[in-house]
């Protein structure tokens, strides 16, 4: 689905990525890692074609990201970002809506297939009971959920996700990521997730990339990433691991020694 | 369901009321028909559809500017274009430039690309350093604008005392025209601009969200930043080189038009376009009366009014947006 070759981007000459090296399949679930400042989110806006790639490739269903059109790309990869929907001045379903620009032109017709798609996302989403409210009145919870919802109403094979669950609290965080693996698991969204939540990476992830100062560090399966050295190279941080009381599935938890 | 459209018409109505009534007034003491006819035909309609138009386009490219940089405080005027566009008319008519270029008279051609000028400066700088705050682009406007007044008082100062007098009064911005031919010469750039900030209404709606969604939403937003960076370098330039630099109102109508109608632009650029249209009229005749028989440019009139609604506008905006 999308191959990232040597892909290297730079601003004002310091370079924020290096020579970074992945693949990702279709229906696909990576999360990628790594300390703040580690070139995350400037590795999914590259992705989207808002930040221009320096050197190296991304190739998109085997096409290079270059040759897509801004609008040939939104219906290709839908985008979540970091920065929190409140302060929108937009109704939820008018800022829902607008995903669907790349399907139109300025004086086509509202269709039936977008109906369906304003009223799937909003369904899956859970977030119908609210399409008439204003973003700014939205809880944390719930305005994350618009993000989405407006990302799956641009009906995209590929869903970017930039720490989608950091300003909310744990509740919340896990309705996030249960939403987040639906849409892959039953919809057969591809997904690329930034995350600082190492034990989310290791257990939903399918694959992780893990980033450190721009650079690829590793990448792996899931369930092969939590790992002692491994996350004490990356954080530079000791951790210890327990079994879950239920699962048993190993969670790493920071010891601060 | 229908609301924005109701809103909508009764902006209208009072906007063309405006234009309909303003030419009658201060017009009971002349008796005498002929004269009469003459001046409501020949002066104050004339007036009244110029400053109309006028209203218009400087309410519309506030709006865009407004959504472009995601601040109600950013507007042509706040970032120093409109400066640029002065300081391009004022050297014109400082070199005694003559020239036509498509039908356009030198003074507006300078003012285009003083307008551009200003503009390509001060988005350079917001692009100079990677995230840019919207004070720091206040900031860089506010110089951008002192930069060109002292350039004008510099032109100013070099030309003779005639030419000196013109620039001062033309800068406090005028609407005083004679005949159709100003509005003629401004009604084809106003409907041209207009008609492409139309056509990119859905793109406004999602620069609106920020940069980085509308991209990812499939807008090509460098293009669509660069066509309306032109757009309302024309538009601004055309109507600062015919009735100076008037102030303010591409700040307050379509803030004022936002609280009425919302953001969406396919309801706020119609809206935009009849309130400001209506509301330079009423400036423009309270600037006409409130001396009589002598008149205030009517800058003045826009100024004073919007230096308070600035800082109403800089004292709410410390709250969280609305």
């Amino acid at each position: 689905m999308i191959e990232v070759n040597g892909l290297s981007v730079k601003i004002h000459k310091t370079a924020l990525l290096e020579a970074i090296q992945f693949h990702i399949a279709e229906g696909d679930h990576l999360v990628v890692v790594g300390p703040n400042g580690s070139g995350k989110s400037t590795l999914l806006k590259s992705l989207l074609g808002i930040i221009a790639v320096a050197a190296g490739e991304v190739r998109i269903k085997g096409k290079p990201l270059a040759e897509y059109s801004q609008r040939e790309l939104a219906r290709l990869i839908s985008y979540v970002p970091q920065s929190s929907g409140k302060q929108l001045p937009f109704e939820v379903e008018d800022f829902i809506k607008m995903s669907r620009y790349a399907y139109h032109t300025a004086l086509s017709d509202w269709t039936p297939d977008d109906q369906a798609a304003l009223d799937d996302a909003l369904r899956i989403t859970n977030t119908t009971q609210f399409r008439h409210r204003q973003m700014t009145t939205l809880s944390g919870g719930e305005c994350q959920r618009v993000m989405i919802a407006a990302a799956l109403c641009q009906q995209t094979p590929v869903m970017v996700l930039d720490e989608p669950t950091s300003y909310l609290d744990p509740h919340h965080q896990v309705e996030v990521h249960q939403l987040i693996s639906r849409l892959n698991q039953q919809l057969g969204i591809t997904v690329v997730e930034v995350s600082h939540d190492i034990n989310h990476a290791g257990q939903q992830g399918r694959h992780v990339l893990a980033l450190q100062q721009g650079k690829s560090l590793w990448y792996g399966p899931g369930e092969a990433f939590l790992e002692a050295e491994r996350l004490k190279t990356l954080y530079q941080q000791e951790f210890v691991f327990v079994p879950h009381p239920h699962s048993g599935r190993i969670i790493a938890l920071a010891d601060p020694q | 369901m229908k609301k924005p459209l109701y809103l909508l018409v009764f902006l209208s109505v009072v906007s063309l009321a405006l234009l309909g009534l303003a030419p009658f007034v201060g017009l009971t003491e002349i008796t005498n028909n002929v004269v009469r006819e003459q001046i409501l035909f020949d002066i104050r309609l004339p007036r009244a559809l110029f400053a109309f138009v006028a209203g218009s386009g400087l309410a519309l490219c506030g709006m865009v500017f407004q959504a472009m940089f995601h601040n109600p405080l950013a507007t042509p005027f706040t970032l120093g274009v409109a400066s640029g566009a002065s300081f391009g008319a004022a050297v014109t008519v400082f070199l005694g430039l003559s020239f036509s270029l498509l039908g356009f008279d030198a003074v507006t051609v300078g003012s285009f690309l003083g307008a551009l000028l200003a503009i390509s400066f001060v988005y350079g700088i917001s692009q100079f350093r990677y995230g840019f705050s919207g004070e720091t682009l206040l900031l860089t406007g506010v110089a951008t604008s002192f930069f060109f007044s002292s350039l004008i008082l510099f032109t100013q100062y070099l030309s003779n005392i005639n030419d000196s007098f013109r620039i001062m009064r033309w800068l406090m911005g005028s609407l005083s025209v004679t005949g159709y031919q100003q509005l003629m010469q401004l009604l084809p750039i106003v409907t041209v601009s207009s008609a492409i900030i139309i056509w990119l209404s859905r793109e406004l709606n999602l620069l609106m969200a920020g940069d980085d969604i509308a991209i990812s939403r499939g807008v090509a937003v460098k293009r669509v930043r660069y066509l309306l960076f032109l757009t309302t370098s024309l538009c601004v330039g055309g109507i600062v080189a015919l009735c100076g630099p008037i102030g303010f109102v591409g700040m307050m109508v379509p803030h004022i038009c936002r609280l009425i109608i919302g953001t969406d632009h396919r309801w706020l650029i119609p809206a935009t376009l009849m309130f400001g249209g209506g509301f330079l009229i009423l400036c423009d005749t309270v600037a006409r009366i409130v001396i009589a028989p002598a008149e205030l440019p009517v800058g003045v009139i826009t100024t004073l009014l919007g230096g308070p609604f600035f800082l109403w506008l800089l004292v709410r905006s410390r709250k969280p947006a609305t």
